[in-house]
């Protein structure tokens, strides 16, 4: 996605590596999607239209 | 240090970049402070990039590199920047990896390169409309583990 707008920035977090971070996002199973520093979470593996409804559902807030 | 890719490895990425497109350019960010996977994960993302011509790789620190880092908005260490390149010029699609990519994350690593090498998101058309027309900033952060 990140690739489709310069707006999106895609990082993937090794959770291990900096617990602080995933501690505070609650992150408990992995994959685990966290959207804008925490604004949406999406535990598991999320379809792309999944996705999009999240993203959709923020910037429309 | 002990080579970390096996022969077999090589060859099997070496198959799969052999579909590689265009040029990739990869900006690996260290830091000399409590980082236990840094020097393994450049390492690796050196080897890696040994594998293909179309591949670059430029290693910075985040301490001396300190404003780069914040230009690329890469705030953790080992950070690592996978961006497109024509010719000198580079272009950041906003594509990061965090951590050491090694187990099932280092199938990520390869199927980074591959996208970016594409230029190709394989996104749906009407994923790819809306997010063109986005004017708010997102972060996606996926929080994985090797295992």
């Amino acid at each position: 996605m990140a690739m489709e707008s310069p707006m999106i920035q895609a990082e993937m977090v090794e959770a291990t590596e900096f617990p602080e971070l995933s501690m505070r996002h609650n992150v408990s199973g992995v994959p685990q999607t966290t959207i804008n520093d925490g604004k949406a979470h999406v535990v598991g593996a999320v379809p792309e239209q999944n996705l999009l409804a999240e993203i959709q559902r923020l910037v429309a807030k | 240090m002990a080579q970390l890719l096996n022969d077999d490895i090589i060859k099997q990425i070496q198959e799969v970049f052999g579909g590689l497109k265009n040029p990739v350019h990869l900006m690996f960010f260290g830091s000399k402070h409590d980082c236990p996977y840094c020097d393994d994960t450049r390492q690796l993302v050196e080897e890696v990039v040994a594998t293909s011509d179309l591949l670059s790789v430029t290693v910075y620190d985040m301490e001396s590199d300190g404003d780069l880092a914040a230009k690329y908005h890469v705030d953790k260490a080992p950070g690592l920047v996978i961006a497109a390149k024509e010719g000198e010029q580079i272009t950041d699609f906003g594509v990061r990896l965090s951590g050491i990519p090694s187990g099932h994350e280092f199938t990520s690593l390869i199927q980074d390169i591959i996208l970016v090498s594409n230029r190709d998101s394989g996104l749906n058309p009407q994923t790819r409309a809306f997010l063109k027309g986005l004017d708010k900033p997102i972060l996606l952060q996926v929080f994985v583990t090797p295992t």
